[in-house]
């Protein structure tokens, strides 16, 4: 057997004319935590129903376990899914929503107890069994939706956005479950959601989708270091984009024209000199100092005035205005404990981060 | 603190205006009549005229005397093979009406009451018209030289299209209203978790949906018993039906004591049907969550 959990080749789905999702071709591995990240409307919940065989595609072959499962209908996929809204049998003890799947594969009862047994205390629901879901907090819910998509142990896990009901400090906690439950199992899961924290926290790789295409399909730290599109370097993380041209091309380095100013980027791939490009540096690559501070030799410098200062505890955000009024944030620990709105400063950051790419739209 | 309110805002005035109408009706549309059909049951009628004379002919003529028990053993099997029909026609009609009617489900639901707009009368002279002797199905059979068919003139099979026919809306419109309420969204977590289409509807939609189904099934199954009306127009002698033999006791043969003990009967039929009718229901298992949270 190989090490493919999930192929999927040539995927297309349309809904009348808008193509939902467009030729995706992508291969996922055993004991891989994947994540679809994309805002709503970019195709990947229509894909992940796809992959369970809610939808039908149009085009493109599914592959799970070395089996082809294209045109099969999900009760023979051997897929577990988590849904956003937990969904759970609101006629059925939480017990009887656990077992479910095994019960409708037939397993005999002794099985069943144990692997409820088994589940019920990993995700710390033991005791809760006879409860109907209706008596359970969210996040016993979406405990109970999780244990009730892993119980018969599937060859794959589909995970629709299935923590954007909790609340944040929920979320944070189960995020980090969820995780560990992923490992433990050696389950493969696929993971919808459009909040890049999340992807980020859990994933071992990420694909950024953008109407019905991969934008970028990558290991996390290299979608959110390395972004492979002006898309992705503005969805993923928090960056500040600087649409500027390019006044010159010196080895592998671009100095671009941008609010007339000048700065350093790692030259753009497919821009020649005089080209409209949008630039990207992610806001807590930047550091902002009093006016009239050195910078580090070499360094981009821009001046501004301090607008204002968002404190959020550990960081907090410097809001830049330029003077041509353009602003641009800082995210930095808060190491200027006094500066206060007014105060003019300097921007600085090393010319080997940044991404460029030409501008869309230009 | 606030000063003492006014007698229209305080609470129990509000109960007793509210609940007043409620009460009401119940008095004088409900108990009344039961109490006095109750009391008529135990008198005695000769002639036109109705004595208090207190004793239990009645209902000895009823119980023993051969043809009453037949009517109704009738009625019930009647009601039973109608009300069965009804439900197995009525489901799929609001399953698809509540899944795929979108924005036309109103027009569609009230499409299938489009028959109440007119009378019973009416409706049933309608059937008679087309499955009677020389009703359109057998005035066509007649145009091809073919010879009529029987089995949908004056018989019971005739009377069962019809009171099917009349009740149906009801079975419809109450299984509607309880898919309205159901999220369909659990089928496809039903099918994705290894279920076949038929497991998913018993194991899923089927438990959700039984108060409604309940609803639909009483109010089809308690009218069907009582039903004098369309035996009438499309019984003929074989389909006569206990609700016809109750109804000529009050305007034929003027036995009024002896129609309230078979209305008596009638009515202790009907507390069965629906304690059996309550007693399938268990409220945790059909998703009703009270209240609140």
């Amino acid at each position: 057997m190989t090490n493919v959990a999930v192929g999927l080749q040539g995927l297309t789905k349309r809904f009348g004319r808008t193509v939902a999702v467009d030729r995706v071709t992508l291969e996922i591995d055993q004991g891989e935590f994947f994540s679809l990240l994309g805002p709503s409307g970019s195709g990947k919940t229509t894909l992940l129903r796809i992959i369970a065989g809610l939808e039908d595609p149009d085009e493109g072959r599914i592959v799970i376990d070395g089996k082809d499962v294209t045109g099969l209908p999900p009760y023979a996929r051997k897929v577990g899914m988590v849904f956003q809204d937990f969904l759970l049998f609101p006629h059925m003890t939480v017990g009887e929503n656990i077992l479910f799947p095994l019960r409708m594969q037939g397993a005999p009862r002794a099985e069943r107890d144990e692997r409820l047994g088994w589940i019920v205390k990993l995700l710390h629901i033991d005791g809760l069994e006879e409860r109907f879901p209706h008596q359970l907090s969210g996040g016993q819910q979406q405990r109970v939706a999780l244990a009730r998509g892993l119980i018969s142990r599937p060859a794959l896990l589909l995970l629709d956005e299935p923590l954007a009901n909790l609340d944040r400090e929920l979320r944070k906690e189960m995020e980090v479950e969820v995780r560990r439950y992923q490992r433990e199992l050696g389950i493969p899961f696929v993971y919808v959601t459009h909040n890049q924290e999340e992807a980020l926290t859990m994933s071992d790789r990420i694909a950024v989708m953008r109407v019905g295409r991969f934008e970028q399909v990558a290991p996390k730290f290299e979608v959110y270091s390395d972004p492979a599109t002006a898309f992705v370097a503005s969805f993923v993380g928090h960056a500040n984009r600087m649409r500027g041209r390019v006044a010159a091309l010196e080895g592998g380095r671009a100095t671009i024209d941008w609010d007339g100013a000048r700065f350093a980027v790692p030259a753009p791939g497919g821009a020649g000199v005089g080209a409209a490009v949008d630039v990207f540096v992610k806001c807590e690559r930047l550091t902002v100092l009093p006016s009239g501070s050195a910078a580090p030799a070499g360094a981009n410098r821009l001046d501004g005035v301090l607008r204002d200062v968002i404190f959020k505890g550990q960081i907090a955000d410097y809001i830049v205005a330029r003077p041509s009024g353009v602003e641009i944030v800082v995210s930095e620990a808060a190491s200027l404990p006094r500066a206060k709105a007014g105060d003019t400063v300097l921007i600085t950051w090393a010319p080997d981060t940044g991404h460029g790419f030409p501008a869309e739209g230009a | 603190m606030a000063a003492p309110r006014r007698l229209f805002y305080r609470s129990e005035t509000r109960f007793l205006l509210l609940g007043l109408p409620g009460v009401m009706f119940v008095v004088f549309f409900l108990l009344f009549p039961i109490v006095s059909v109750i009391v008529f049951s135990f008198w005695r009628t000769e002639s036109y005229e109705i004595y208090a004379d207190w004793n239990l002919d009645n209902y000895r003529t009823v119980l023993f005397e051969g043809t009453y028990l037949t009517f109704l053993w009738r009625s019930i099997v009647t009601a039973v093979v109608v009300t069965a029909a009804c439900l197995v026609y009525a489901w799929p009609v609001a399953y698809f009406i509540a899944k795929y009617g979108g924005r036309y489900r109103l027009l569609l639901v009230l499409a299938l009451a489009a028959p109440f707009f007119t009378g019973a009368v009416l409706r049933l002279s309608a059937l008679q018209a087309i499955m009677g002797p020389i009703g359109v199905i057998n005035m066509a059979l007649g145009m091809f030289g073919l010879p009529a068919v029987e089995f949908l003139m004056f018989n019971k099979f005739a009377s069962g299209i019809g009171i099917a026919y009349l009740y149906l809306p009801f079975m419809v419109t109450a299984i509607y209203l309880s898919l309205l309420n159901f999220n369909f969204q659990l089928l496809n977590v039903a099918k994705v978790n290894g279920a076949r289409p038929w497991r998913a509807f018993l194991t899923v939609t089927w438990p959700l949906n039984w108060i409604g189904t309940a609803i639909g099934i009483t109010l089809v199954f308690i009218p069907c018993l009582a039903e004098s009306l369309t035996p009438t127009f499309l019984g003929g002698p074989s389909g006569k039906l206990y609700g016809s033999v109750l109804g000529l006791q009050f305007d034929q043969t003027g036995t009024w004591a002896l129609g309230s003990a078979m209305g008596v009967l009638l009515f202790a039929v009907c507390c069965v049907v629906i304690a059996v009718m309550w007693w399938t229901i268990d409220l945790r298992r059909t998703g009703f969550t009270g209240a609140g949270r």
